[in-house]
């Protein structure tokens, strides 16, 4: 398959031809990745052999931790659980306020809590683990 | 500030001080003019169940609902009165802000602390009420003009139901199962209040309308709305012009049979939410813009490529609004104003209006306000089979230049570039 690439944007946006017929693809996020192709949202992810190999020990060694992330940076209202817990999936664990609005991150899986790692009145950045949870 | 500047008016914008009757006391108090309605008019239609008493003596309906509560035992007395579902609202501040849907008795106690908390946050001060929650219905809101000689217009409706967590996303005008006779009711009852509280300026009076037809004032909000630009684009007014003339002093250039509206526009609000996880907040650097244009098209926006964005303010990035003869040429010119449109860096609310502009529910109009809860994000849509090997080929140019500028930066440090420099001698 042939494809004429230009770059239009550096890192961020590609003008691709193929078959006669002209693309416009921008990286809007890394990660996830969210491309916008033509005026379309496509999320994608990449696989190269390296990261296709790290994921099949990652799924050896699997003990059913899941780690519970903020999403974004914002102040922790609430933590609805405590350390041992059982919680179903999608009980709520914590209440994170941002941009003057509460939202409730909530458990991925059925689980033990078995770690918190910030209390109520914790000011987070976006993406620290916020709880541990190992699957029940 | 202003005074500094030799400015003789300020206009509040639609934010917070729109809205602060302490901060409009102290325009006045210092000589200058406040664009928007006086103090006291704010005092008195900004408290929300003062709003509802005055809608009340002027024969407009309203939903069940209470004053403001003393505690959480009160609430429950009177949430086993009225019926669940009720709505939590704060008395001291509109928005959406703080307000929460509660649907069983075992769930108020929580709605109680969370909203508690929200309205000190948004409103600096706590109190709240209760309203019978009108469920599925629409929210139609109503613009008036009215200057300080005694005129009051109104100029249509905008639905804006297409909304989250009572935040709007989607605004338009006409509303989509308004006739011409609910309008000139919602008109007509809008200017009964407008009269009664002896408002001025530029305002908003929200209203539900169920789907029988029947409709329930909700509040005033006194000031500029974010959604203003639908009913200029039918209208051909300049709302933000009319304001600074009303502001002046000077009577209302037309009465209200000289209002004419022509067409429908759409306004969809892109903001710093991410559709695909539940409409998060995103923070982040705006890496790249490309704002629509063409005809019909308008774009009310300070976008910049290196722009932070941040979580503490509000998510709003830009508004595009479309006009168009009818519903369905706005409609259309919107969904290539949107396919057109590029914002990258943060996830957007983009796929979530792209989306919805192609909805049955959006095209028909049969939407109301728990379109957004019912959406649910589809990642891929019919793609041509080109675009697909496109996207594919794009994706792993930019992971791998994302791998080389990881490796790359560790090592980017001054003395070791001035290392290598010195081994390439």
């Amino acid at each position: 398959m042939a494809a004429d690439v230009r770059e239009t944007v550096r890192g961020r946006q590609w003008s691709i031809r193929l078959d006669g017929e002209s693309h416009e693809v921008t990286l809007v996020t890394h990660e996830p990745m969210r491309l916008d192709v033509d005026g379309h949202d496509v999320l994608a992810s990449v696989i190269d052999e390296r990261a296709m190999r790290a994921s099949r020990g990652a799924a050896a060694s699997r003990s059913g931790r899941v780690e519970l992330r903020a999403p974004m940076p914002g102040l922790l209202k609430a933590v609805h659980v405590k350390e041992g817990d059982i919680v179903e999936r999608d009980a709520p664990i914590v209440t994170l306020e941002a941009m003057k609005m509460e939202n409730e991150l909530l458990a991925p899986i059925r689980g033990r809590v078995a770690k918190l790692n910030h209390t109520a009145g914790a000011k987070l950045e976006g993406g620290v683990v916020v709880a541990v949870l190992i699957a029940e | 500030m202003a005074k500094r500047s030799g400015c003789e008016a300020i206009h509040p914008g639609y934010g917070f001080l729109s809205e602060n009757a302490d901060f409009a006391q102290a325009v006045v108090d210092a000589g200058l003019v406040f664009v928007g309605p006086p103090a006291s008019v704010q005092r008195a239609l900004g408290e929300k169940t003062a709003a509802r008493r005055l809608a009340q003596s002027v024969d407009v309906p309203v939903a069940l609902g209470t004053e403001p509560l003393r505690d959480l035992a009160a609430a429950h007395e009177a949430a086993g009165k009225i019926g669940y579902p009720v709505l939590l609202k704060p008395a001291g501040g509109g928005g959406g802000k703080g307000m929460r849907t509660v649907r069983r008795e075992e769930d108020l106690d929580a709605a109680w602390q969370g909203a508690t908390g929200e309205a000190t946050t948004a409103f600096g001060q706590a109190a709240l009420y209760l309203e019978q929650a009108i469920m599925s219905a629409r929210h139609v809101e109503m613009q008036i003009l009215a200057d300080g000689h005694g005129s009051v217009v109104w100029l249509g409706e905008r639905d804006c139901s297409v909304q989250r967590r009572h935040q709007k996303l989607i605004e338009e005008t006409p509303g989509p199962w308004v006739d011409e006779r609910l309008r000139e009711q919602l008109g007509e009852a809008a200017v009964r209040i407008a009269k009664k509280a002896g408002y001025r300026n530029a305002g908003t009076v929200e209203f539900l309308v169920d789907h029988g037809g029947r409709f329930y004032f909700l509040e005033v909000n006194t000031r500029l709305q974010v959604e203003h630009p639908v009913t200029e684009m039918v209208t051909g007014l300049d709302l933000v012009a009319l304001q600074l003339a009303i502001a002046a002093g000077e009577p209302l250039p037309f009465a209200q049979a000289d209002i004419v509206r022509r067409g429908a526009a759409v306004e969809c609000r892109i903001t710093a939410e991410d559709p695909a996880a539940g409409f998060l907040p995103a923070s982040g650097v705006i890496a790249l813009v490309r704002e629509p244009a063409g005809p019909g098209i308008r774009v009310d926006s300070a976008l910049f490529t290196g722009m932070t964005v941040a979580t503490e303010y509000d998510p709003l990035l830009a508004k595009v609004i479309a006009h168009g003869r009818d519903r369905v040429e706005a409609i259309a010119r919107m969904r290539r104003a949107l396919e057109e449109m590029r914002i990258a860096g943060i996830p957007t609310s983009l796929p979530f209006h792209r989306s919805t502009l192609f909805h049955q529910l959006f095209i028909t109009g049969r939407y109301d306000t728990t379109f957004v809860a019912q959406w649910e994000h589809r990642t891929l849509d019919e793609l041509a089979d080109g675009a697909v090997s496109a996207a594919a080929l794009a994706a792993v140019l930019a992971s791998r230049a994302l791998s080389e500028h990881r490796a790359v930066t560790p090592v980017d440090q001054p003395w070791a570039r001035s290392a290598r420099e010195d081994a390439l001698r």
